[in-house]
């Protein structure tokens, strides 16, 4: 009863700041609207006893992604765009159109009888390490994969670099060196 | 001298074929061309050492031959083919005439083809002409021989449009081709009829024979014979498109469009002979099939004697020796038919020599009169051209069946050989001799119309005959000395038997097996009788040409009227029974099918062209409409699924 | 009355919807973004549901497959935004629809 609650507080949460991301006019707003979003999500999965989960959550998504988009936002003066309408004529489509889709598939999940299982195992820190790292145990997919997103992120933080950097002798280093 | 290894022998026109390719392509670029005394002689290095090769070969060969194999050719599950070679009896007469005459027509070809720009090239395709005859005639197995046959046709086509910038010999080189791939696609189907009875070993020579030879002990002969009949038929067929055979014959007389050396090499001594050669190394197979033999006699007696009558009406000199070449490989098919393959093979070999001796001796006449092939516009060469008027003299003696010279021994041989066969033996008898009697006729009116009598052409043309060069001589020569003497390897009035002794070993099963059931009859009968053929013969050519006027050469050197329509008949009938029926089925295809299926084709595409230039206005610059899209999209997917319950 | 696996499901599902649209609809490019990262989470949540409703052992996966899809997120995000800064830098701009060098 006491997780009901619980559950309806933070879901409300996470969909009111959803809708505050759907309706700020600054951009800088809507990534705290999302942080606030993410906080409660983070609370869910402690609710549903996958703390780790929540905790990487917060730490990677409230942290650090959206650190960096808030970063960005901040950085870049132009972000915030008077001029740039909220919402167009693509709108008034793309709105109907999901909620058919999400009350299709809402209309299914309703219908389909799922329900907690009491032996579902905890998600704490052991729980992942050794699903992670005891390949003795469960095999080497998962450390494989573990591996491969090592190297992923690798290349990602790479790519963004040579992606953003100011190439030299370009009119744009030059500018930027005036400033 | 026995460790020769037999697959030299092929290697070495193979290698002529690629090095006077590649000075062909080499020099093709420069005006001068390249030195035709290097050339030359390296055109006739190679088969001639080809020839001493064999020759080395032949003289050490063991009675049942010699077997090598080179290397594996095919290797797929249920088929294994070999580069295997076999050198017996047979292949070892086929050889020493073709490498032996190639070589000889290859050194006159040097002094007739002078100046030619082509020079390098035509000895390129000579040399791969004899390299493919050798594989045909060397090759253990079907299959190679199959191989052999198909490059022989291919050299022949090649050589017949050797001078392509006339379109006429580029249409008869077509003709040649495409009659040939008809009898060809018999050949296959033979084979195919083989492998259905005895898996694909059977293709193999030695596999053959024991396998027929399995089945005459067994017993079960009965069961096999209708197959057996069929791929002999079928055999029959390809050996008719290749020698020259009714119906099949019509491509031979246009053949002579192309040089004379090659008329001489491959349409009168080696190429055409492959289907005779065919049927005697299948002579145990074909021993089995009586109704086959009897359709090969038929055939062959049919052919001789229609293509003697033929012969009788030409005008152009090499045309009259095309339709003589045709009438004697009727007598070598006619021979094979009853079983004489001995006498057929050596038939082949006599014929070799004294029809190679006329073409030469024909290419000289023409070459001293700058191109003239109109026999009525030749005449008294005897006085200008002496060597030549007497190496056809020689040939024409030894063709008719003159006693002594070689066509008298063979042609002689095979009409006893007739005569013996059974019940209709004596009614083949009589047209052979029949066909003897004509051939006497028109090869004297070729000897009387070319070198007897006044010179009938211009007077300028008139000074300008000469008697061709040495190196044209030499061979014409040789030839001429082969014309006459070659009948003596096998004499049986004289008792020397060395040729059928030499071929008894292949063939000697296949005659045993077919009972001659006839009376005997004195040999020398035989021999009297075809003498007084002869006589008669030229008595004839000498009454009616000798000393009528010949009729004023005017228009082309073609037959007019009822000697067109006897000549031409069997164009006229492939005409009719082939090319208008294919020519209905392809305007049938190009209408129906053809129009019909464009039209479907047109028709997806259009709608194909509309759906596409509908659905490409969908297509806004705008990436989150398409997006929009996509997501609307999916909703009435996933609509459609729901209410299809999934099954959709 | 106890929390239902099927509460979860559905706040995944209105967290998704939300997000959908706020990447479809908005036009500014950041707000693309953010709505990418939502319609993320929103699944990373509907998995950890699902996983809750499956015996011990198989329940497992559900649970390590956020953790590689928060990561795979990271890098996404990261790429993401080193772009928008390069085409904000090329054409002073952030309205998404005047993205349209690549158009056919």
């Amino acid at each position: 009863m006491l997780a009901l609650i619980y559950f309806i507080i933070l879901g409300v949460i996470a969909i009111g700041s959803a809708f505050c991301v759907l309706l700020s006019r600054h951009p800088l707003y809507g990534a705290l609207s999302l942080v606030l979003s993410m906080l409660s999500l983070a609370g869910i999965y402690g609710l549903l006893a996958s703390p780790f989960i929540g905790v990487v959550q917060v730490m990677v998504y409230a942290g650090a992604i959206m650190m960096l988009l808030t970063f960005v936002i901040m950085v870049l003066n132009g972000a915030r765009d008077s001029k740039t309408p909220m919402f167009d004529r693509v709108s008034l489509f793309v709105v109907p159109a999901v909620l058919v889709l999400t009350g299709l598939v809402g209309f299914v999940l309703v219908r389909s009888p799922i329900a907690f299982d009491s032996t579902a195992l905890r998600g704490s820190v052991k729980l992942t390490s050794e699903t992670l790292f005891n390949v003795a145990q469960t095999g080497p997919g998962y450390f494989i994969l573990f591996e491969v997103l090592g190297l992923l992120l690798l290349s990602s933080m790479a790519a963004a670099v040579l992606l953003a950097k100011k190439r030299l002798g370009s009119v744009d280093s030059d500018n930027a060196e005036d400033k | 001298m026995m460790n020769l290894p037999l697959w030299l022998i092929p290697l070495l026109p193979l290698v002529g074929t690629i090095l006077l390719g590649a000075i062909a392509v080499i020099s093709s670029g420069s005006k001068k061309g390249p030195s035709e005394g290097m050339v030359g002689f390296l055109a006739v290095l190679f088969p001639a050492l080809a020839f001493v090769a064999v020759l080395l070969l032949a003289m050490g060969m063991p009675v049942d031959g010699i077997r090598g194999t080179l290397c594996n050719w095919i290797d797929i599950p249920l088929f294994k083919a070999d580069f295997g070679f076999l050198f017996d009896g047979l292949s070892r007469i086929m050889l020493l005439f073709v490498t032996g005459i190639g070589a000889l027509i290859t050194l006159y070809s040097i002094g007739y083809m002078h100046g030619d720009r082509g020079f390098a090239r035509f000895f390129a395709y000579i040399n791969l002409f004899l390299f493919s005859m050798i594989v045909l005639v060397l090759g253990d197995s079907l299959l190679l021989t199959f191989l052999g046959w198909e490059g022989v046709g291919l050299c022949s086509y090649l050589l017949i449009g050797f001078w392509n910038k006339d379109v006429n010999n580029c249409k008869a080189a077509n003709k040649a081709f495409i009659v040939n791939r008809v009898g060809d696609i018999g050949f296959l189907l033979g084979m195919l009829c083989l492998v259905t009875v005895g898996g694909a070993g059977i293709l193999n020579y030695d596999a053959l024979n024991a396998f027929i030879q399995m089945i005459l002990t067994g017993g079960h002969v009965e069961i096999v014979l209708p197959i057996l009949s069929l791929a002999g038929l079928l055999f029959f067929i390809g050996c008719t498109g290749k020698s020259a055979q009714i119906p099949l014959l019509t491509w031979l007389p246009d053949a002579m469009a192309g040089p004379t050396p090659v008329s001489a090499l491959i349409h009168a001594a080696t190429m055409v002979t492959a289907g005779v050669y065919l049927l005697a190394r299948l002579g145990n197979m074909f021993a089995l099939l009586p109704v086959v033999l009897f359709i090969i006699t038929l055939i062959g007696l049919l052919t001789a004697f229609w293509a003697a009558m033929a012969g009788l009406f030409q005008n152009d000199i090499k045309k009259v020796l095309a339709y003589s070449t045709i009438s004697q490989l009727g007598y070598m098919f006619m021979a094979a038919g009853v079983c004489a393959f001995d006498a057929s093979i050596f038939h082949v070999f006599t014929h070799a020599f004294f029809k190679a001796a006329l073409f030469l001796g024909a290419g000289a006449v023409i070459h001293a009169l700058a191109g003239e092939q109109d026999m009525r516009k030749m005449g008294g060469m005897l006085k200008k051209t002496p060597v030549t008027a007497c190496v056809m003299l020689f040939a024409f003696f030894a063709i008719i069946g003159f006693p002594g010279f070689a066509g008298f021994w063979s042609k002689d041989l095979i009409l006893e050989r007739l005569f013996m066969s059974g019940p209709l033996g004596p009614a083949f008898y009589v047209v052979g001799l029949l066909t003897a009697v004509i051939t006497a006729v028109y090869m004297g009116r070729l000897i009387i119309l070319t070198f007897f009598g006044s010179y009938r052409g211009s007077k300028e043309s008139e000074e300008h005959i000469h008697e061709a060069p040495a190196c044209m001589l030499i061979p014409m020569v040789i030839l001429a000395i082969g014309a006459i003497f070659a009948g003596y390897f096998w004499a049986d009035s004289l008792g020397i038997t060395v040729f059928s002794d030499s071929l008894a070993p292949v063939v000697g099963a296949a005659q045993a097996s077919v009972v001659h059931a006839g009376a005997h009859v004195n040999p020398l009968i035989f021999a009297g009788l075809g003498t007084l053929a002869a006589l008669l013969g030229m008595f004839i050519a000498l009454k009616v040409y000798g000393s009528a006027r010949i009729p004023e050469a005017k228009g082309s050197s073609a037959p007019q009227g009822f000697k067109a329509s006897w000549t031409f008949f069997f164009d006229s009938l492939h005409k009719y029974c082939g090319i208008i029926p294919v020519s209905v089925l392809a305007w049938i295809c190009d209408v129906v099918v053809d129009k019909i299926l464009q039209a479907i084709q047109w028709t997806v595409g259009a709608i194909a062209t509309i759906l596409g230039d509908g659905v490409s206005t969908f297509q806004v610059r705008k990436v989150r409409l398409q997006l929009a899209f996509s997501v609307a999209c999916v909703a009435i997917l996933v609509a459609v699924v729901l209410l299809t319950g999934g099954t959709f | 009355m106890e929390l239902q696996a099927i509460y979860v499901q559905v706040l995944a599902l209105a967290i998704f919807a939300i997000g959908l649209i706020v990447a479809i609809s908005r036009r500014n490019v950041f707000f693309v973004l953010m709505g990418v990262e939502l319609a993320l989470n929103a699944v990373n949540l509907s998995f950890v549901g699902f996983a809750k409703t499956l015996p011990a052992d198989m329940s497992v996966a559900g649970q390590i497959v956020p953790l590689f899809s928060i990561a795979i997120a990271a890098a996404e995000a990261c790429v993401g935004l080193a772009m928008v800064i390069l085409i904000f830098r090329n054409r002073e701009s952030v309205d998404a629809d005047t993205y349209s060098n690549m158009k056919g």
